[in-house]
């Protein structure tokens, strides 16, 4: 690659074929799940022994499969609505509040973020359990909001910090109500990341699998779970099928989340090292 | 404008008694479990910390992030190095393959390396194929497996800061080095290396933070006898209604994942002190 | 909103400050002040960053609250309304122009808060960017336009409300010499026109001189001097108002004795001597206890072959039409000297110089 310089040959062309290995060896494997779910025989097999739709049709056929899909798919829409709804009014007021309010707030907000995960899922089943809101969507949902709102916030928060205050007050002195003001200057700006940020909240939820075994029950039995289910059960290529649904919808949501950066950045001109960690990925 | 602060609050309480109210009562709750067990407030506790089993488990949690850490760590600096050199499309598609299985389950990550590390999986044929091993290896449901899985994982985790951290040196400063003369393993042990601590040191505790809560990959690719004490604290609850156990198990993770948080924010803002540009 | 709104009184209200303060916690950036300026006057806040300048532009806007104080646009108190109910128009340092709206969006703003029909947003959108030359560029691109451009979109933005009061943040700022010379003269044009109260600040004492009815001097939260432009340059009351309006040569003076009608100060550096009459004394020397300083312009020495003072010439600088001359007394200290350029003053030359008497002045050292 001519585009490195810096190093002598060996050592470059060392770390470049290192670093080719590694991001293979990040990429390649989720592909393995794919061919597996076309395999004719009904045992694992990679590369499949016969080629075959057959667990697709299983798939969509099987009455549990397909409420596991519907309810993924339900509870991802509900936890990113409320995600957003609280999400946004938080960025905003975060933004606005005293200096010594804000790192007690954030710690509040990113505290779903630090907690490790199993934790937060016995503590909220734990909960859920008392009030009787386990085995429902509505619990999957809002434990599912509670972990994506740091991601939301977060997300809008960097949006935010792209509209000059000055706007707001030129819009304010010509006479717009700070909810004109909000609507017709603050919204148009932050729309990236508001929609990045829900795009991220509905794959955070669907893909989410420790709270969900937790709080699933017998009602709310998300994709994911049913999938873990039937890994430690019965394990055949109609697992792997699911499991090809979910990487699809991880790539339809990362193109989307990759269309609204190139938007965001031919809108504001950025240079390429824009980086939040992994969040606004 | 006392209307504006009134404004500001308004804005932060759905967000604020969401989490009150769905996380942090529930976490406050369940913690203080770990105190009401019959037997006496720390007989959880002493439970844990004097069995032999439990401390087993303990340790070999410590054990694996470390190792897992170490392992990411060192697998993430070429392509940090790679990403901080390419332009591009080369850029574009590196970074995608770094950030795409982000987007992806840690169930589905980790059910793939299950489909390959198997028996008569990919994997083993193709060392069988090339020569290198004569009989298949045990590359599941033991310690190898859940190395390899929960590495593949955290990789992304330790590129990006990483890579954060190494597109901020300034390359006049090697360049300033490689002018005063000195030769390039001097010039990487003393500048380079030194700059690239902050960065190493941030994506290192990130994944060791993350290794030491995990659950699916080391329950799905570990063995018999590596449980992790995230597997203790779910077997706990599923397997023995043991809450109080659980929480004190809880209180325990929390309070190292808390320690290491309080020990780097500590050490980073030195670090970016002593190479402040 | 009242028939003001419409646009029928064309040079704005008048303005009063009473008493209006601003503190930070410990840090006051503005003392308690007073200040009126008249409908239809184009008033400057003048002073370096810090002066507290812009903290009363903010106060008047609505942008702040003041501590104490009251703050009326013609007959109205708004001290308590927000800002959006003040009926100003602010054109603001790097614009503030929406980047999500178009040139004639921005401009429509304002009178589409006011839910204006659209015909008449039209129309005086149109008639808005006629009057700062940019008319046809409605549909453009608010980032297509070259800074000058976008600060006169910001302009007709603040105008087409027909605003009680316009505000102005040293909008000039991020333009180039050239540029901001014929904007100033722009202004000027535009407000000779329209006569609309127009408080307008700057640090700049050029954009100061040619804009102005009026200016304030302001340091540290304070209004110096207030006053037109001419009394500022003839009698500055301090020597800090002296040196931030035109050149000035600012030599220490000792008083020596008090008559009637004049006083008498020696001065170190001239090795002189001088009476001068009372009304070239500022009143803010009166008190014996300051440290006094003679301010002698550059434009007010001359080169006089019988002049007294003799000087070496220790650099001269080319300005074009001017060339100033730093000259070295033979007490050691230094004179800038101004004079129209004939190229016959060369480094080292020895010359004697004379002053203007009647542009003496004794300032109180600040």
């Amino acid at each position: 690659m001519s585009q490195m310089a810096g190093l002598p040959t060996p050592w470059r062309w060392s770390a470049t074929i290192s670093a080719n290995l590694v991001v293979a060896f990040l990429v390649l494997p989720i592909l393995a799940v794919i061919p597996t779910s076309f395999n004719q025989a009904s045992f694992i097999s990679l590369p499949p022994t016969a080629w075959s739709w057959r667990w697709y049709v299983s798939f969509f056929a099987d009455p549990e499969w397909r409420a596991s899909l519907w309810v993924s798919l339900q509870v991802a829409a509900l936890a990113t609505v409320a995600a957003i709804a609280l999400g946004l009014p938080a960025a905003l007021g975060l933004q606005r509040a005293a200096p010594g309010l804000r790192p007690v707030l954030t710690g509040l907000f990113l505290a779903p973020m630090i907690v490790p995960v199993i934790v937060s899922a016995v503590s909220i089943y734990r909960t859920a359990l008392d009030v009787g809101l386990n085995g429902t969507r509505i619990g999957m949902a809002l434990s599912h909001a509670a972990l994506a709102l740091p991601f939301v916030i977060i997300n809008i928060g960097v949006s935010l910090r792209n509209v000059d205050q000055r706007w707001l007050q030129a819009a304010s002195g010509l006479g717009a109500t700070p909810w004109t003001v909000f609507r017709t200057v603050t919204l148009p700006n932050i729309l990236p990341g508001l929609v990045g940020g829900g795009v991220f909240a509905f794959v955070t939820s669907f893909d989410e699998v420790v709270i969900a075994v937790f709080m699933a029950g017998y009602g709310a039995k998300t994709l994911p779970v049913k999938i873990w289910e039937s890994i430690r059960l019965e394990f055949t290529p109609v697992v792997a099928v699911a499991a090809t649904f979910m990487i699809l919808l991880a790539a339809v949501a990362f193109v989307l989340a990759r269309a609204i950066e190139a938007g965001r950045k031919k809108a504001k001109n950025t240079k390429e090292d824009k980086m939040d960690l992994g969040v606004a990925a | 404008m006392r209307r504006e602060r009134l404004d500001t609050l308004l804005l932060l309480l759905p967000a604020t008694l969401f989490l009150l109210v769905w996380f942090i009562a529930p976490l406050s709750r369940f913690l203080s479990l770990a105190f009401t067990d019959q037997a006496g407030p720390l007989s959880t506790f002493t439970t844990l910390l004097s069995s032999d089993v439990y401390l087993h488990v303990l340790v070999n949690t410590l054990i694996l992030s470390a190792l897992v850490t170490v392992i990411t760590l060192i697998l993430a600096w070429p392509v940090a190095y790679v990403l901080t050199r390419l332009k591009g499309i080369y850029f574009s598609l590196t970074l995608y393959g770094v950030l795409f299985p982000l987007w992806i389950s840690v169930l589905v990550r980790t059910f793939s390396w299950m489909l390959l590390l198997e028996r008569a999986g990919p994997v083993n044929r193709l060392l069988l194929d090339l020569g290198v091993i004569r009989q298949p290896l045990a590359l599941l449901f033991n310690q190898t497996g859940e190395i390899i899985g929960m590495v593949h994982v955290l990789l992304p985790y330790a590129i990006l800061p990483l890579y954060s951290a190494m597109k901020r040196i300034d390359s006049r400063l090697l360049l300033a080095s490689d002018g005063l003369g000195a030769g390039l393993f001097d010039t990487f042990r003393r500048v380079y290396l030194p700059l690239c601590l902050p960065g190493l040191f941030g994506g290192g505790t990130f994944v060791l933070l993350l290794s030491l809560g995990f659950f699916i990959t080391p329950a799905l690719l570990g063995g018999a006898d590596s449980m992790t004490l995230s597997m203790l604290i779910s077997s706990f609850v599923t397997d023995r209604l043991a809450w109080s156990l659980a929480a004190a198990g809880s209180l325990l993770l929390l309070a190292i994942v808390l320690a290491l948080l309080a020990l780097t924010m500590r050490l980073l803002p030195m670090e970016k002190g002593m190479f402040a540009k | 909103m009242t028939a003001r709104m419409t646009g029928t009184d064309n040079s704005g209200l008048s303005l009063r400050f009473a008493g209006v303060s601003k503190s930070y916690g410990r840090a006051v950036a503005l003392h308690p002040t007073d200040l009126e300026i008249e409908a239809g006057e184009f008033l400057t806040l003048l002073g370096p960053s810090g002066s507290g300048k812009t903290t009363l532009l903010n106060l008047i806007a609505g942008y702040l609250a003041p501590d104490a104080g009251r703050l009326l646009i013609g007959d109205r108190d708004v001290t308590n309304l927000p800002a959006r109910q003040r009926n100003i128009g602010m054109v603001f340092q790097n614009y503030a122009l929406f980047p999500h709206m178009t040139v004639a969006e921005n401009v429509a703003y304002g009178l589409m808060v006011r839910r204006r029909p659209k015909t008449e947003i039209n129309s005086r959108v149109a008639a808005a960017l006629a009057l700062v030359e940019l008319g046809g560029y409605g549909d453009r691109a608010i980032q297509q336009l070259s800074g000058g451009q976008q600060q006169r979109v910001a302009l007709a933005r603040a105008l087409v409300i027909e605003p009680d009061v316009l505000l102005m943040d040293e909008p000039l700022g991020a333009l180039d010499r050239q540029l901001r010379r014929n904007v100033q003269l722009e202004l000027r044009r535009l407000h000779e026109e329209r006569r609309r109260t127009t408080l307008y600040v700057t640090h700049d004492q050029e954009e100061a001189l040619i804009l102005s009815d009026r200016v304030a001097v302001m340091r540290a939260g304070r209004i110096e001097q207030l006053g037109p432009v001419a009394d500022l340059y003839n009698n500055p009351i301090n020597s800090f108002v002296a040196s931030f309006i035109g050149e000035s040569n600012l030599l220490p003076a000792r008083l020596i004795a008090r008559h009637e009608a004049s006083v008498q100060v020696e001065v170190a550096a001239l090795r002189q001597t001088l009476t001068l009459p009372l009304p070239a004394v500022s009143s803010a020397s009166q008190s014996a206890d300051v440290p006094l300083l003679l301010l002698v312009r550059p434009e007010h020495l001359l080169l006089d072959e019988s002049g007294p003072l003799t000087v070496r010439v220790e650099e001269v600088v080319y300005l074009g039409e001017l060339t100033a001359l730093r000259l070295r007394l033979e007490s050691g200290a230094d004179l800038w000297l101004r004079r129209l350029t004939d190229r016959k003053i060369t480094r080292g030359m020895d010359l004697r110089v004379n002053w203007q008497a009647a542009h003496l002045r004794l300032l109180p050292q600040t």
